[in-house]
């Protein structure tokens, strides 16, 4: 082992480094950019979820109760009418309300505290969150039923997903849109690139070939495979994973075709601002990460910092992740106006990037 | 501007940033004519050829082609273009490329004499990866030449073709030229300038001599032609 040649290729790395200055920029900016999101993700977050109080005691426990989860950190609660509930789930303005019954304190007395518990259900953290902060107040109530055993036996009932619905059922609803997403736009970027690096782009150009053709082209051509794999992933989680579905799987299907048409216009348009593949991986962690984590994949828009729900709200993949659970957690079809608007934006996008790639396309040649 | 020429640059100066790549160049080819461009490389012949196919837009002057002005797209359907570097999809059999550039190119049929005329009929199931230089240097001229333009720009065609199919090629093109079509060669070897009808000197993005290579010679003072293109080349720069 000679240590001056391993010297050589070390100073050959470096000096490839020292020209790429987007590399160094991504070395250094995109951890700092990942992780400060993250941080500012889990810890910035001011907004707990809106729970919903109708408390229709007649006795005084009821009210105690009330008040314990009035003062819980784990929830915001509003008072309302239980009659209005479900309405209010469906609307998307609480993610669970209690109801503490009219005969809660003589049951209490009797030994068993039984508040009826409404979830929305779609979202299993936040679920626990209300679990929780009613269970502190039941300890709240035990210490004033002094003497006598009390069994807590809340009446849970879920407006979607079920007593099995778990982690995988309201993260596989986001994922089998994402999968095809993610994987859709790194083929099409490196394939675009391709075409650049190979020399067949300029030949293309020198041909009577339009822009829009070698766009809508390519969009077609891998569109086609994109199918054929969104079917795939869509098979192998409904049939081998079993991810809870309650909607038409033509429709999940539909969505998650207009993800891979927008992940391939997406993959055209960037292609345009790389001149390798190296760099055009370099735009997985720029582009793809920050959306993942603002999408509402894995945290809820809804309980995301004021100032990134406002990024959240203008990223496509929001509305395609808020699409897919819609579908198939909720059973939504395409009468629901929230499923409009999702479909509708991710349509919108597909379109304002073929124009874009389309635009651009000349622009590197010179 | 003259209809009877096939191309017509006119005073076209093109930069990169700082760098200037051509220096108000004019330059015009006739009709089925053979027309050499020789340089050193970097002298401006490709970024030339990118001009007349309007991939480039000149900064100053005019690109005229068959008639139109460029860029044209409508003009591109008769132009065949062969890159340096043979741009051909790798994973593709030389039969689909060329079918493909074809297609775009608004042709139907004419891949097999294509293929024939570069001698890869035999070939044509070979997918593209596995060709040696040369072969992969054949198809890409089968691409260019496969919807039968009436310009034929060819940017060094024959780096890295054996001598024996150098001469068919030349033969070739020489039955295309006689049929009315017009061909642009760029070339840094000067036994390919021989062949052409009329050749043009292009050094540091101006062009130093134009003519037959008997006239180039005689302007030279050399019987010799790299001689006579490194004495006009000298006497421009001192």
């Amino acid at each position: 082992m000679s240590g001056h040649r391993v010297r050589a290729i070390t100073r050959r790395l470096l000096q490839g480094f020292r020209r790429d200055r987007r590399t160094l920029a991504l070395l250094f900016v995109a951890p700092i950019v990942i992780l400060g999101l993250l941080g500012y993700l889990m810890r910035g977050s001011t907004s707990s979820p809106a729970v919903g109080i109708a408390n229709e005691d007649a006795g005084p426990l009821g009210a105690m109760v009330a008040d314990a989860l009035r003062h819980s950190s784990h929830i915001t609660t509003t008072d309302i009418n239980g009659s209005d509930g479900d309405a209010r789930l469906k609307d998307g303005s609480l993610v669970a309300y209690i109801v503490l019954p009219a005969d809660f304190s003589q049951r209490a007395q009797g030994g068993t505290v039984a508040p009826e518990v409404h979830l929305e259900g779609s979202q299993p953290g936040v679920d626990s969150s209300v679990l929780q902060a009613l269970q502190q107040a039941m300890i709240t109530l035990a210490s004033q039923v002094v003497g006598r055993s009390v069994s807590f036996q809340p009446q849970i009932k879920r407006l979607h997903g079920g007593p099995n619905y778990d982690t995988l059922d309201y993260f596989g609803a986001a994922f089998v849109g994402l999968v095809v997403f993610f994987l859709v736009f790194v083929i099409t970027i490196v394939s675009f690139l391709n075409e650049r690096s190979q020399g067949t782009l300029e030949r293309l150009m020198a041909s009577p070939l339009r822009r829009g053709e070698i766009v809508l082209g390519y969009m077609l051509g891998f569109t086609v495979i994109a199918l054929v794999q969104a079917a795939e992933v869509l098979i192998f989680s409904l049939a081998v994973l079993k991810i809870q579905n309650q909607g038409n799987v033509l429709l999940i299907f539909g969505m998650e075709a207009l993800m891979a048409i927008a992940a391939v216009n997406l993959g055209i348009f960037l292609s345009m601002f790389a001149r390798s593949e190296f760099q055009a991986v370099q735009f997985i962690p720029l582009v793809v990460v920050p959306q993942i984590l603002l999408s509402g994949i894995i945290f809820p828009v809804s309980t995301e910092p004021k100032a990134l729900q406002y990024l959240s709200n203008i990223l496509p993949l929001t509305y395609a992740v808020n699409g897919m659970r819609d579908i198939m957690v909720k059973g939504a079809d395409l009468t629901w106006s929230s499923l409009q608007l999702d479909a509708g934006v991710v349509a919108g996008f597909c379109v304002l990037l073929i124009a874009a790639g389309t635009a651009t396309l000349r622009r590197r040649l010179g | 501007m003259n209809d009877s020429y096939a191309v017509d640059v006119e005073g076209v100066s093109k930069s990169f940033g700082a760098y200037k790549a051509l220096n108000g160049v004019n330059l015009r080819v006739r009709q089925g004519e053979i027309y050499g461009l020789l340089g050193p490389n970097g002298a401006g012949k490709t970024t030339l050829i990118r001009l007349v196919c309007g991939l480039l837009a000149a900064q100053a002057g005019t690109v005229t082609v068959l008639g139109q002005r460029m860029p044209n797209v409508a003009v591109l359907r008769h132009i065949g273009y062969m890159t340096q570097q043979a741009a051909l999809y790798p994973a593709l059999s030389v039969e689909e490329n060329v079918t493909f550039f074809a297609a775009i190119n608004g042709a139907d049929g004419g891949v097999k004499e294509a293929l024939e005329l570069v001698q890869l009929y035999d070939r044509r199931g070979s997918v593209v990866a596995t060709l040696s230089g040369g072969m992969r240097q054949r198809c890409s001229l089968a691409c260019a030449l496969v919807h039968r333009p009436e310009l034929l720009l060819l940017d060094e065609p024959t780096v890295g073709i054996d001598p024996q199919l150098r001469v068919q090629f030349w033969e070739s093109f020489r039955q295309m030229a006689a049929g009315g079509t017009t061909i642009i060669i760029s070339s840094h070897v000067m036994d390919e300038a021989d062949r052409c009808q009329r050749l043009g000197l292009i050094q540091y993005g101006r062009l130093l001599a134009e003519g037959s290579p008997a006239d180039i010679r005689a302007q030279g003072g050399s019987p010799n032609l790299e001689e006579a293109f490194l004495a006009l080349a000298g006497r421009k720069e001192s």
